[in-house]
């Protein structure tokens, strides 16, 4: 995954160019948002997808599991165990994926920076590609902010979700300072930053030594007719 | 799962499994959970799990001041959040005796009923989607966004109003206000017989929604369960009437009743309060500019208020039920203790476990939206 730059693309051969910004333009117009409503934020989007703001006509469409998915939205507060729900959402996602922090609670804990159930930054936890502030942000604000994500995509700098394999062993020790030594997740991070070559220099460390000794080995799971 | 991960086992022949039906389901309503054993579709045994939206309300009230309370009570219940701050309000009234103006009272009750038709309206359009019916949501959120334009141009927020204080409300209706509530109800109006052929007389909803979860007045009343649940049943309880609140005595409407007690009663009742609750906004703003006054009662510096030592107990009628806070004040300048009794903690823990038992999977979900459950409010 070599990664060129946008003023840059233009040196390159001719087709591979051309397929290259083919490739961006219909990423960027054809995104599907995970359908999970983690807090208050949510209730702004019924609004967003129905006739009124549509964001259908932007190529944007709720989709209902994190596989298919590209952008993952936190949509306000999450309490801890909700955190481990979204970590583990997060990890299935295919990349590129794409977080979008919805609300002030994602940016500093918001008015609930007191509460000792909530996990206050969300950026500690997972790399996130654009907060919308406000409590909570109007349709249009979240309108606005998909349009500049697609822009983002288009012109390839939303390049986020590789910064969670680059520094993975930050990112890890933090959830381990909340969710304790033992949290392991069914995806093997390190094996998949290793196969596609995304390994940075804080990919490996002391929090991923935890994790390898403390590991337990995935078992099949139990097939039942 | 890789290849090499594989390892054929054989098992006896069973049709038992464990669902995991959310939090991240489009079937339910919120971030909430049940852990539900299913036999083929046919469920044995459901587990309510919240907690996924806990953030300690309780806790944090008891931290802040009383008036910064004001703006943290509506994060309670997201779809339906001006009872909360009127009910909070209503107990430190109480506490403190302050008496408040007519003039608040009424324009209390106009919040009070907008948001109750937003809140149906929501849970309408919710409930006919997991019936798969998709049309009736686009229309019930879309009507909902005119009430929201009504409260963003009245309070300044569309979902959070925070427009009262204890003593009162924050500041005057805006200039030719009443009429615009009075065309965007007669437009919802307008729209009810188009809902019934839709939606309420559709023979798709009828046959998924008839029989299912239904609840007899006894067992309702053992387990808590309040508002349009309840009047599901055919008890023709309401505290707009029963224990009357700011001034709904003075307002003539029916208490809409049920005998049923299944999913299609409980939206029936719905969809005929909504019809009340136009009538009684007809009569605010009819009444409205008749009655003048103070907007609020003098309270001291809300910045160092102390709040005399006591306690109290405000009850509202909320679109999902009975709505209640316990204020205990001891003279400080933060509450002592702040309880929240909402009505969907009973409704979506220990009703909805008891309803889905014995149910098919695939009305797990409208029994949740027909029950109105509000996880917010349940996990607090």
């Amino acid at each position: 995954m070599k990664e060129i730059k946008v003023e840059n693309r233009r040196e390159g051969n001719i087709l591979s160019r051309v397929f290259d910004e083919l490739n961006e333009f219909c990423r960027a117009r054809s995104l599907f948002i995970l359908h999970y409503c983690t807090g208050c934020g949510a209730i702004e989007l019924p609004p967003v997808m129905t006739s009124r703001f549509d964001m259908e006509r932007l190529g944007v469409q709720p989709m209902v599991t994190p596989r298919q998915a590209d952008i993952l939205l936190i949509t306000g507060y999450v309490s801890i165990k909700t955190l481990k729900r979204v970590m583990l959402t997060y990890e299935q996602m295919g990349s590129p994926k794409y977080v979008i922090g919805i609300c002030s609670c994602t940016v500093n804990g918001g008015m609930y920076w007191q509460s000792y159930a909530t996990a206050k930054k969300l950026d500690e936890y997972m790399p996130v590609d654009l907060y919308i502030a406000g409590c909570m942000p109007r349709p249009e604000a979240i309108i606005s902010g998909l349009r500049s994500l697609i822009r983002n995509i288009e012109l390839g700098e939303s390049n986020n979700w590789k910064k969670y394999y680059e520094n993975y062993d930050y990112y890890l020790g933090n959830q381990q300072k909340l969710f304790g030594d033992e949290w392991q997740t069914p995806v093997d991070v390190i094996g998949e930053a290793e196969h596609y070559g995304l390994v940075g220099e804080g990919t490996y460390g002391e929090h991923t030594e935890i994790l390898q000794r403390v590991q337990q080995p995935l078992k099949p799971l139990e097939m039942r007719l | 799962m890789r290849a090499e991960n594989y390892q054929q086992q054989s098992h006896p022949p069973s049709n038992q499994f464990e669902l995991n039906f959310g939090p991240n389901h489009p079937g339910i309503e919120g971030n909430y959970a049940l852990q539900v054993e299913v036999e083929g579709d046919v469920i044995v045994k459901a587990r309510a799990d919240g907690g996924y939206l806990h953030r300690g309300f309780e806790k944090l009230m008891e931290q802040r001041l009383w008036i910064q309370n004001i703006s943290l009570v509506p994060r309670i219940c997201v779809p339906d959040p001006s009872p909360m701050e009127v009910c909070y309000s209503m107990a430190i009234e109480e506490i403190s005796g302050i008496e408040v103006p007519e003039r608040a009272q009424w324009i209390r009750v106009l919040q009070l009923e907008l948001s109750r038709i937003a809140a149906h309206l929501f849970t309408f359009g919710g409930h006919a989607a997991t019936t798969g019916m998709y049309t009736p949501m686009y229309w019930g959120v879309a009507d909902r966004d005119l009430i929201l334009d009504l409260f963003e141009e009245f309070t300044g927020g569309r979902i959070y109003s925070i427009y009262n204080l204890p003593g009162g409300v924050r500041r005057e209706l805006p200039d030719g206000f009443l009429d615009k509530v009075s065309e965007v109800i007669d437009y919802i109006e307008s729209r009810l017989p188009e809902y019934d052929n839709l939606f309420f007389r559709n023979a798709v909803f009828i046959k998924r929604a008839k029989g299912v979860g239904v609840l007899t007045q006894e067992k309702s009343l053992e387990m808590g369960v309040t508002g349009p649940n309840l009047r599901a049943t055919g008890l023709a309880f309401d505290l707009r009437r029963d224990d009357p609140y700011l001034v709904y005595d003075k307002l003539d409407f029916e208490v809409v009743v049920e005998e049923a007690g299944d999913a299609w009663a409980r939206t029936l009742v719905r969809r005929q309060e909504l019809l009340q609750s136009i009538r009684i906004v007809r009569q605010v703003v009819a009444a409205l500019p008749d009655i003048g006054g103070e907007l609020r009662a003098p309270i001291p510096n809300p910045l160092a208020w102390r709040v005399p030592a006591g306690e109290s107990y405000a009850r509202v009628e909320s679109s999902k039920g009975e709505l209640a806070y316990f204020v205990v004040s001891n003279g400080g300048e933060k509450p002592w203790r702040v309880h929240v009794r909402g009505p969907s903690a009973m409704h979506a823990v220990q009703v909805l476990e008891e309803l889905v038992t014995g149910g098919r999977v695939e009305d797990v979900a409208q029994t949740m939206f027909s029950l109105d459950a509000c996880p917010p409010e349940v996990d607090r």
